[in-house]
């Protein structure tokens, strides 16, 4: 019973991160979908939208707000527009003026938009950690008096329900709406969609714009979950969630999914009954040998080279 | 930074020249090297602004040997890599005396650049016993040991007769080498470890380990490392309902914990220096501070102000400003600092340093244990 109980916690551990993975996870596997291309500066767009969701609620805390609701609410949304924005310049940036060319050249360009606003957050917000507050405490506890207790708190309730509500309104977008089709068209072939008068350029700029939202609703969420934020942050998560993509197969939606949450319960798992220096051996490592094995990754298709 | 600070030095020393000539011609640089940025800048704050009084309070008192002394100032962010090209850029520049690093995990590789190059080092902060066992001849501190904080922690843990305990660590030199002090302490006295485990420095995940903390039932976890880790795992454990006490090294006793932990951190037990700033004898000193709008308390402020003083008594004494004579002298001389009377060993070490134990509050203050 009790090693049950430790596996369980482990487990929703696990499923906690590997969710908040998986919605980060997204934003790169629509960009690869749709342009071949890695969104190295995915982790920042990331980080930018922690950054804002605090001080959204730091400026409401100072109105005088204190109903969670608002707060949370307020805090996505603003979170959501501010990262939607960055994505959108990103792309704007660093990819469409040398989208067509040798693909090294836009993921250096990437890579430098990262570096960039990395250092943009150390200018302007500082560079120590800064606490995140927890807005939704409490938990459920099982188990006996006295011996170990699995807690299920509140905040990974949240994260779970959030995760699948924005997957369920995704996968809806990409299967019933307009845009949605013109997403799936131009993936299957670029040129061939601008031919029947699909405007590449704005369903490019939609793929960033909505993995960007996504990222900052992770972000918002691992912020409170985790407590406290800071510049580099955006590094490794956005390393953890590629991971993912890569291992659910990049390029598809559901792939980035179950890549994310095999990835958290693997991490889980490690450090629950190897040990906690293990964790980031274990991830990179399944990210090697899957890379090894099944270059396509677990649900994706196979499919001529691209970076 | 560097480049504006020298270009006010120069600036401000030319404009001595001009005004008056004979008066404070020469000039002495001090390098203080530590984090200006970075997750552990809350300490460098300390190591700057203890550095930066003793030499305002050095030049106003005639200088050394009649010459100015002039602050240059390096940001390493707490990064071996950083702090090895820091050092370099210090050798570039001429400086022949360091005040730092702050991290053991950077004083270590700097100080094999200091030792080559004929630079003499004073760390105010490192801890690691490594530093000063390579026999290196420039190389001091003005503080304690790991080997001296890590039985602190551990004779004062076993007193307190746990069943079991856990040993978390940073897997940074520093870090990890208080932990395995204070896990040797426990075993000889005969405490069960539960657990001896390391964690990524950087990493922000806590929930397995503190699930882990939670299986194994202990009473008492100590951990190795800064404060930006221990203050995330005193903030999910305390989520998660684990009921323990934690114990941490100086390096996670300062106030950004509190705004990371919140509530948790009330309960903390930290091993730091004495508090130099309580001292009857120090408190002009803690004015001065104070009326630049300093806070003098932080662990490192006093040590780094002991630093530059050190170096400056050591100039006197030798009459030299050639770091190897200067070196000598600090050896074989006894010095009154605001951190008490120093006297070095030949390694470089303090022949006594103390450490004591403090609870930590909510609020960011201290109370000692006894």
């Amino acid at each position: 019973m009790q090693d049950l109980l430790y596996f369980s916690q482990q487990l929703i551990n696990g499923l906690t991160i590997g969710s908040a993975y998986a919605l980060i996870a997204i934003g790169y596997t629509m960009v690869y979908g749709i342009i071949g291309m890695i969104n190295f500066a995915h982790g920042e767009i990331y980080m930018i939208g922690a950054y804002t969701a605090l001080i959204a609620i730091t400026g409401l805390a100072t109105l005088g707000i204190a109903w969670l609701p608002v707060i949370l609410i307020v805090a996505l949304v603003c979170a959501m527009i501010v990262s939607s924005a960055m994505g959108w310049a990103v792309e704007r940036v660093a990819y469409r003026p040398v989208r067509g060319r040798h693909r090294l050249i836009p993921l250096i360009s990437a890579i430098g938009m990262s570096i960039f606003l990395q250092n943009y957050v150390h200018l302007a917000q500082g560079s120590r950690n800064i606490g995140f507050p927890a807005l939704i405490e409490g938990s459920f506890q099982f188990g006996s008096e006295g011996a170990f207790a699995m807690s299920l708190s509140y905040m990974q309730i949240t994260i779970f329900v959030t995760t699948l509500i924005c997957m369920t309104a995704l996968s809806l977008f990409i299967s019933r709406s307009r845009t949605g089709r013109a997403c799936r068209a131009v993936s299957q072939d670029l040129g061939m969609a601008n031919l029947l008068g699909i405007d590449t350029n704005r369903i490019i700029s939609a793929t960033f714009v909505i993995g960007a939202a996504l990222a900052a609703v992770a972000g918002l969420l691992l912020g409170m979950y985790y407590g406290s934020i800071d510049p580099l942050f955006g590094f490794i998560a956005g390393l953890k969630a590629f991971t993912a993509a890569v291992l659910g197969g990049i390029g598809s939606i559901p792939g980035a999914m179950l890549g994310g949450l095999i990835l958290g319960v693997s991490e889980s798992m490690t450090s629950g009954y190897l040990s906690g220096e293990y964790k980031d051996v274990v991830s990179f490592g399944l990210l090697i040998l899957i890379l090894l094995f099944k270059p396509t990754g677990l649900l994706g298709k196979p499919e001529v080279e691209k970076i | 930074m560097r480049t504006s600070v020298k270009k006010l030095v120069t600036a401000v020393s030319t404009s001595v020249a001009l005004m008056g000539a004979g008066h404070a011609a020469a000039e002495i640089q001090i390098g203080i090297a530590g984090p200006m940025t970075g997750p552990v800048a809350q300490y460098g704050d300390m190591q700057f602004s203890g550095a930066r009084m003793a030499i305002e309070q050095i030049n106003a008192n005639g200088g050394v040997m009649g010459e100015e002394l002039v602050a240059v100032e390096y940001d390493d962010v707490c990064d071996p890599k950083q702090a090895v090209s820091v050092a370099n850029s210090l050798v570039n520049d001429g400086v022949r005396f360091v005040v730092g690093h702050l991290c053991s995990s950077s004083t270590q590789p700097a100080s094999d650049i200091y030792e080559d190059e004929g630079i003499l080092m004073v760390t105010p902060a490192s801890t690691s016993p490594e530093i000063t066992e390579r026999g290196y001849e420039l190389v001091f501190r003005t503080i304690g040991l790991d080997s001296m904080q890590g039985p602190v922690a551990g004779n004062y843990l076993a007193s307190l007769n746990p069943e079991r305990v856990a040993v978390i660590h940073d897997k940074q030199q520093y870090g990890e080498g208080i932990a395995t002090a204070v896990r040797d302490t426990l075993k000889d006295k005969g405490v069960e470890i539960a657990m001896f485990e390391g964690i990524t420095a950087g990493s922000k995940d806590f929930s397995s380990l503190v699930t882990k903390l939670k299986q194994a039932d202990v009473d008492y976890v100590y951990y190795g490392g800064y404060h930006p880790e221990l203050g995330l795992i005193l903030r999910q454990a305390d989520q998660a309902g684990l009921d323990t006490i934690f114990m941490g090294p100086e390096g996670v006793g300062n106030k950004d914990i509190n705004t990371i932990a919140g509530e948790a951190a009330e309960g903390l037990l930290v091993t730091l220096p004495p508090a130099f700033d309580q001292k009857a004898a120090n408190q002009e000193l803690v004015k001065a501070f104070e009326a630049k709008g300093e806070d003098p308390s932080g662990p490192f402020v006093l040590t780094s102000y002991t630093a530059v003083q050190l170096i400056a008594d050591g100039i006197e004494k030798a009459e030299s400003t050639d770091p190897f004579e200067v070196a000598e002298a600090l050896r074989s001389g006894s010095f009154e600092t605001p951190i008490g009377t120093v006297e070095y060993d030949k390694a470089g070490d303090m022949e006594s340093f103390e450490f004591v134990v403090y609870e930590w509050h909510s609020d960011g203050s201290k109370t000692p244990v006894n």
